[in-house]
């Protein structure tokens, strides 16, 4: 009875192990066919389609504010996707609500502990850097005589692409 | 079961290497194993911080200067901005390049890090044509490609910066920078300096040069504006002149490479389209 109650129970065991292994390996694929076949939004302007994942490389063609890509693979901080036929390499900075490990095929409150306070996704990109929002925020308060209200002002000037074009090719420059 | 999550752990771990995991691990390993001394002076800045950094310092010339309201004016010198930034070695930063004119007849550029770049009305006036705006915003474009300004951040601060980080990175998820404020102080004093008071090194500014031609001829501009614009400077250079002299120096030697390095292209397409609207402008 005691001898058969203790084969029962390896039975259970290893059949526990390898029920285990198998959940296992199917979230690693049911995660990674998430990260390599999900489509991600272009979350900024004037972003690129480069040949290379290397920003130095002559860019593809532009990708704007909005337009959905196909993820293809990953390298580093570069993702390789397919965009208007086009197979090329962007930047993760170009999708900054993907950021959030939720989004890239982690398992979110489980391999990076609580969620964060900030929800806004500048915020949760920034987590763990030396200089972020929060600092700048101090510094601020600190230092009313920086001028950042005309910093901001800078940089909200935005060239539309149309007529930076018609520029260019007005000035014999190249595109 | 403890092998079962181990497991389950372990996949989700290697099913998360992608773009976006990295950052939040390296919190992680900080907040739990502290910063090793050898990964303190390797760490290089980040392009988020570097954003951080450039308006920082941005706030800080625009504390000094007059921002220019010239809409006009604006809009010309960020369409030649970029033409040229979008052909340079770093196309992309983590906002973007932004470029704005400074009310003040003193002839002079800065770089911030991150891409925020400031040209005086004085260096404009001093520019014949489109081709030497475009090789001094290229110059510029330069300088922040290659990180110049970032990099003047004394080592001993930034090696601070980091032990800082790896003491706040158990309270990054509840925000407290603590002493990060004054090194981040300290750090825009160090670029400040640099770009606004004593400039950079003769190697920072020949390796700038050097680029800036190479953006000159990938954007369609004439290489040969440049050592034009270095040699209309060093014409006008008064012994004890500030400004631009100061902070980017137009030396006999420095403008001698530049010639050789502009070689003799052929002449640009549309140069006369370029002059025509850039004589059309009121600087």
């Amino acid at each position: 009875m005691g001898k058969s109650s203790y084969r029962k129970g390896r039975f259970s065991h290893r059949w526990g192990w390898l029920f285990s292994l198998a959940l296992a390996l199917a979230l690693a694929l049911i995660a990674a066919g998430a990260a390599w076949g999900e489509t991600l939004k272009v979350g900024r302007p004037n972003q690129s389609l480069y040949p290379e994942p290397d920003f130095a490389s002559t860019p593809l063609a532009r990708v704007p504010l909005g337009a959905e890509v196909r993820v293809v693979s990953r390298r580093g901080d570069w993702c390789q996707v397919t965009y208007a036929g086009s197979t090329g390499w962007m930047h993760r900075q170009a999708f900054p609500a993907a950021q959030a490990p939720s989004q890239f095929g982690a398992l979110p409150g489980v391999l990076f502990g609580a969620p964060v306070k900030e929800t806004k996704s500048d915020e949760v990109a920034m987590a763990g850097k030396g200089f972020t929002p929060e600092v700048e925020a101090s510094y601020r308060q600190k230092h009313p005589e920086a001028n950042y209200a005309q910093v901001d002002q800078v940089e909200s000037f935005r060239v539309d692409e149309a007529q930076l074009r018609a520029f260019l090719q007005e000035g014999g420059l190249k595109p | 079961m403890r092998e079962g999550l181990l497991l389950l752990l372990a996949a989700a771990l290697l099913a998360a290497g992608g773009c976006a995991g990295a950052d939040v691990m390296s919190v992680a390993t900080l907040a739990a194993k502290g910063v090793p001394k050898a990964a303190q002076a390797a760490r290089p800045i980040s392009d988020s911080e570097e954003y951080y950094l450039g308006r920082a310092v941005a706030a800080r010339v625009l504390g000094r200067y007059p921002l220019s309201q010239d809409p006009q004016l604006t809009l010309y010198v960020n369409e030649v901005g970029l033409a040229v930034a979008r052909k340079s070695s770093r196309p992309e930063t983590f906002r973007g390049y932004h470029f704005a004119v400074l009310d003040t007849p003193e002839p002079n550029a800065f770089a911030c890090p991150g891409g925020i770049i400031f040209i005086t009305r004085g260096l404009m006036a001093m520019c014949d044509n489109e081709d030497q705006l475009a090789a001094a915003l290229a110059h510029e474009v330069a300088h922040v490609a290659n990180k110049d300004g970032a990099n003047s951040i004394s080592k001993a601060r930034w090696t601070e910066v980091v032990t800082a980080m790896g003491a706040e990175a158990a309270r990054q998820y509840g925000g407290a920078p603590g002493s990060l404020v004054s090194l981040f102080e300290g750090s825009i004093d160090d670029v400040f300096k640099t770009i606004v008071v004593n400039g950079y090194s003769r190697g920072a500014e020949e390796a700038a040069d050097r680029e800036a031609l190479r953006t000159l001829s990938r954007a369609g501009y004439d290489p040969q504006a440049l050592p034009q614009l270095l040699s209309k400077m060093q014409a006008k250079e008064q012994a004890g002149a500030g400004g631009i002299y100061r902070t980017h120096p137009p030396t006999g030697d420095r403008l001698a490479k530049a010639k050789t390095e502009a070689g003799a292209a052929p002449p640009p397409k549309e140069e006369a389209v370029r002059s025509q609207r850039f004589k059309s402008l009121k600087i």
